[in-house]
């Protein structure tokens, strides 16, 4: 009984997981009604069966999706229903609907309830909390929804005083958002049926935590019968126990045993523990992350549905650009999409996008109290501007023109991007350092080998002289940094003066390089990405402003090498599963492919005894006892 | 792939599971490493650990009691034959206070309005930081006067949340950390002295001894960052060799030699001081040299020394007989330190409840009662007060709750800020309880 208590009945701390062995008692009943429906032989016509058979395999779904959901979330539950109402209605009447004009308000009218919703539940601390820095006021957030919410139940059920996320908004919003846009657009034909809509909306393998479904890619899939190959079959249940592995070997084990103590307290620990830290939490944020896709892919290709792929292995990206096309890229397309070409993308910049500049500038000015900064960026504007008028365009070219159109609008879709992942201003930071981060690469990527050597030695030679002055870790890391692309550039720039052009072997080598220098970035900015999410802005920007502060002073000031002996024996689980991890990672695609292949062909008795085995590994990692604390520096 | 065929493999799956979870053992123990595999009723949830966290989870700010729970709340011992043990009686009524150990702080209170009163805070990370300490400060400081700081090292390697400090030699700015030679006591051996002149903090930088070479002046700014920390007057612990100057929050020094520590502070009032022992068992203070201790302890009027220390033990101790050793080696540093400050109360502050995983779940570590127990029994027959944090947070399980809400780390053994601040609170209070029931009684008396 307490088992099934514990099935049906909501807890909020205790949602479904994947990782949880009682998701799986779950899935195992759904999917026997599942198959009941889709295997009952009927006697009417074929083809009416088979649209009878998908519309109670859609409607079936909708509803263990919904009651998925509700255990997450509990009454959030409508929230997800009434978005999935309002945007079935409206773009049902933008299709309806002649006018031109009135289609652009429907749009707008949905964009702006959708917007409005994930604002008013992820944003709500954020605005306050921003408002309150600017003008000194005191307001608190009021959560009108549990006030109305007091009014039917019970008074006092529900607390004012907070407002909770609902799990998933960010990307059930997104993926409304895109039907409606791509309803307007033409690119798809609107769904007939809303409980069809609501399926598409709430499927519930990718409903919490992505990928991010675009209408046009699932839609058409809920009128196909299923469908799985044999092959598919092994493939899906390899992802299965790929991302398990991944979420629980890869992610929790380093969190549990090292990341997690480091970044709660950066202080205890030399530079060296630090650093190694700060990479294998890239490590674990990607397993973390892409453990869950990889799950849920699997699971909905059990059940016959497709869904995009959401990581590439993004540590192998030799640019931050090419990082954001093989990172969380069901986010990367949307924002894509409906962001990066609406704001004119590589060919125009326009209203929108001097807009998100202006009030990037205004913010960042209001809120550091530096407004002199106010200034480099108005006049920044307006040479934009000027060089964005007709005539100078006209003489310039367009095609001249595109790296700063483009890199302008990416700029914004990075910092927006960043505000997504969070409600607080190291999410927007952290978003921006990867908006620089691209813009320069793209610079760099444009000049000659002279250009580059010259630009490395200079900035080299600022970072070691500010580091000199100063004695300060930040200059510190930066110069060791430096230094350390310098003496490749110059390298590579004596082999290009030498020899002129690259064969090979000098190629495959600057693309280890590349890579190496992309994944060091992206480490490099997760330091302003962890933050508590329970937290408000206010302490989760101070917790990691602070951590990150801590964490930069101790791997620029308190390096200790005589410890990373000690370090490396004692915690020589934690860094052999971060060995580990990386070198699958690196791993060459074709090779990633051929053992999928050779899995998925098993004989199904044997998969089953790989799936037990693989399962009795994993909980080793998940009941296995805790790295004890190890002081190496006093 | 016929959907029945999907299901049945699903079903195949979970059969095999579960039969393995009736086959296999428990635990397969090889060599260094336990092998795991849960049993039916683990997965079924039919079976609760042994020490599972408090299932009532309180609402956001927990309602900690400001006073000890009684005898009867602490939690049971483990009911494993491993770790049945007999705990020998404590030869103090079951209703004491502990607190009547520190009369002789209390009775030195009275001279807090003419001069000093000096309290020490020996503890281990979880006092990093000024942490905890910042709050028992500024607590006795409310009420009995008293400004700053107290003491701190001269190369500060762990910033401090009352003080920033910045250090400069020879003109340049410089890491703490790669400053001066630093001796530590609770350090590596190669860090450690052989004659014991540590000073009262267990640490020393020695002058001219730098890793920057050729300087012998340091100039170390050390600016309050709390309004509270403000003081009144400096203090420098050093060999005669060492000249000094103060400029403010500035403090020059030159020559060669040891020194063992600024202090920050006023001339009347209580001063409490933060001396934090990183990873340290509190096993050390007999390491350090007695005449040293003892001038120090006489002429800065020290009447309380807090020690805080039995955390590092657990994690990697599951043998009660170390425990009960540690605990051993600890009662010889209460009685040094009582040789070494005759004129000074004790109070030992126990370790927190301190979290592991064991099976995928959060637990106490199963040493953590015991050690609470021991330490409290220690220091009852030693005469000195014990104040228990293991109990006062709420016993087995309690850290859970804790991280619940931002008030401990994510690795279930430290504290967040904010609950070293709720920690310090607590224990000031209970100090100060302490002499209120004191005086309640006196007057009672009269």
């Amino acid at each position: 009984m307490n088992f099934l208590h514990h099935i049906f009945a909501f807890n909020e701390d205790s949602p479904l997981l994947f990782t949880q062995f009682y998701f799986w008692a779950f899935f195992a009943l759904v999917f026997a009604v599942f198959a009941l429906i889709l295997e009952w032989p009927m006697t009417n016509h074929q083809s009416a069966i088979s649209n009878r058979r998908l519309h109670l395999r859609n409607v079936y779904l909708l509803f263990v999706s919904w009651f998925f959901y509700y255990k997450t979330s509990g009454l959030f539950l409508l929230i997800l229903a009434f978005v999935t109402i309002s945007d079935w209605l409206i773009a049902g009447r933008i299709v309806k609907s002649s006018d031109s004009r009135v289609k652009r308000f429907l749009l707008c009218l949905s964009v702006t309830i959708d917007l409005g919703l994930l604002a008013y539940f992820k944003y709500a601390y954020f605005f306050t909390n921003m408002i309150n820095d600017l003008f000194g006021t005191g307001f608190r957030v009021f959560d009108i929804f549990a006030y109305v919410g007091n009014g039917f139940a019970n008074a006092g059920r529900f607390s004012v005083d907070t407002i909770v996320l609902p799990v998933g908004i960010s990307f059930y919003i997104f993926q409304v958002i895109s039907y409606t846009a791509d309803v307007f657009r033409g690119r798809i034909r609107p769904v007939k049926n809303i409980l069809d809509f609501g399926f598409y909306v709430s499927f519930f393998p990718q409903l919490v935590a992505g990928p991010i479904v675009r209408a046009e890619e699932f839609i058409p899939q809920l009128y196909k019968p299923y469908r799985l190959s044999r092959r598919w079959f092994g493939v899906a249940v390899f992802w299965i126990l790929n991302g398990l592995a991944k979420k629980i070997i890869m992610s929790d084990y380093l969190a549990v045993n090292l990341i997690d103590r480091v970044f709660d307290n950066p202080l205890l620990f030399s530079g060296f523990e630090n650093l190694f830290a700060l990479f294998a939490y890239s490590l674990q944020v990607y397993a973390d992350f892409s453990g869950y896709t990889d799950i849920a892919i699997g699971i909905a290709m059990l059940m016959g549905f497709y869904l995009p792929m959401n990581f590439n292995s993004p540590y192998k990206s030799q640019s931050p650009q090419e990082f954001w096309r093989r990172w969380h890229m069901s986010l990367g397309r949307w924002l894509k999409t409906y962001l990066y070409i609406p704001l004119g993308g590589n060919r125009r910049i326009g209203f929108g996008t001097y807009f998100w500049w202006s009030l990037i500038a205004f913010v960042s000015a209001a809120l550091t109290g530096w407004w002199w900064i106010l200034i480099p960026f108005g006049v920044f504007i307006c040479i934009v501007a000027v060089v964005n008028s007709s005539p100078l365009r006209e003489r310039l070219g367009v095609g001249s023109l595109k790296l700063l159109y483009s890199n302008l609008n990416s700029f914004i879709t990075q910092v927006l991007g960043g505000l997504w992942h969070g409600a607080s201003w190291n999410f927007i930071i952290w978003g921006g350092i990867n908006g620089i981060g691209m813009i320069v690469e793209k610079i760099w990527r444009e000049m000659n080998w002279h250009w580059r050597f010259a630009c490395m030695t200079l900035l080299t030679a600022g970072l070691c002289v500010a580091d000199y002055l100063t004695n300060m870790p930040v200059w510190r890391l930066f110069a060791v940094w430096a230094a350390i692309i310098w003496v490749v550039t110059a390298v590579r720039y004596i082999y290009f003066l030498c020899e002129g052009a690259e064969n090979k072997f000098t190629q495959a080598m600057g693309s280890a390089w590349a890579i190496a220098q992309t994944f060091t970035f992206i480490t490099f900015t997760r330091l302003f990405f962890r933050s508590s999410s329970n937290l408000d802005p206010a302490t989760a920007n101070k917790v990691a402003w602070e951590t990150a502060k801590n964490m930069v002073n101790q791997i620029g000031g308190a390096w200790n090498n005589a410890i990373i002996p000690d370090f490396l024996w004692n915690y020589r689980w934690v860094v052999a599963m971060f060995i580990a991890g990386m070198v699958i990672h690196w791993l060459p695609t074709s090779w990633k492919r051929r053992y999928r292949l050779w899995f998925s062909a098993m004989p199904l008795w044997l998969m089953v005894g790989a799936v037990a085995v693989a399962i009795i590994v994993i909980y080793q990692f998940v009941s296995a006892e805790m790295q004890p604390f190890i002081y190496f520096q006093f | 792939m016929r959907p029945y065929r999907v299901f049945l493999f699903v079903l195949a799956c979970l059969g095999v599971l579960a039969v393995l979870c009736v086959v296999l053992p428990h635990e397969i123990v090889i060599g260094e490493r336990t092998l795991r595999w849960p049993t039916l009723a683990e997965v079924f949830g039919t079976e609760e650990a042994y020490t599972r966290p408090l299932t009532e989870v309180e609402e956001e700010n927990i309602t900690i009691p400001d006073t000890l729970p009684s005898p009867d709340t602490i939690p049971s011992l483990p009911e494993k034959p491993e770790e049945r043990l007999v705990i020998p009686k404590v030869k103090v009524d079951s209703t004491s206070d502990s607190r009547i150990y520190l009369s002789a702080f209390y009775a030195s209170l009275a001279e807090a309005g003419a001069r000093t009163v000096r309290v020490m805070h020996y503890g281990d990370s979880q006092i990093e930081e000024d942490r905890m300490t910042q709050q028992i400060r500024q607590i006795l400081q409310d009420r009995y006067g008293g400004r700053g700081a107290g003491l701190m090292p001269l190369a500060q390697t762990i910033p401090s949340l009352t003080v920033r400090q910045e250090l400069w030699m020879s003109g340049r700015r410089v890491n703490p950390a790669q400053g001066p030679r630093r001796y530590m006591v609770h350090s590596f051996k190669r860090d450690q002295r052989a004659d014991g002149l540590y000073g009262p903090m267990g640490q020393m930088v020695y002058m001219a001894d730098s890793l920057v070479k050729g300087s012998e002046e340091i100039m170390a700014v050390c600016t309050p960052l709390d309004g509270r920390a403000h003081y009144t007057r400096w203090q420098v612990f050093a060999d005669d060799s060492i000249d000094y100057t103060f400029a403010g929050d500035t403090v020059y020094l030159r020559g060669k030699g040891a020194v063992y520590g600024l202090s920050q502070e006023s001339s009347t009032g209580i001063i409490v001081d933060n001396i934090p022992l990183r990873g340290c068992l509190g096993t050390v203070f007999t390491k350090m040299d007695n005449n040293q201790l003892q001038r120090f302890y006489r002429e800065q009027r020290v009447r309380l020394i807090i020690m805080q220390f039995g955390g590092n033990a657990i994690p990697s101790n599951r043998n009660p007989g170390t425990i009960g050793a540690i605990v051993s080696g600890l009662r010889d540093q209460v009685r040094y330190l009582q040789h070494c400050a005759p004129e000074a109360s004790i109070l030992f502050i126990g370790p927190s409840d301190m979290l592991t995983q064991t099976d995928g779940e959060w637990q106490t570590y199963p040493m953590v009662p015991y050690m609470d127990k021991l330490l409290r029994k220690m220091a009852l027959e030693e005469g000195i007060a014990y104040f228990s944090l293991y109990r006062w947070m709420g016993g087995a399980g309690s850290m859970v709750r804790w991280q619940e809400v931002g008030l401990a780390g994510s690795d279930g053994v430290h504290f967040t800020r904010a609950g070293a601040r709720k920690a310090g609170n607590a224990v000031a209070n209970w100090i100060l309880e302490g002499i209120d029931q004191a005086q309640s009684a006196a007057t009672t008396q009269l």
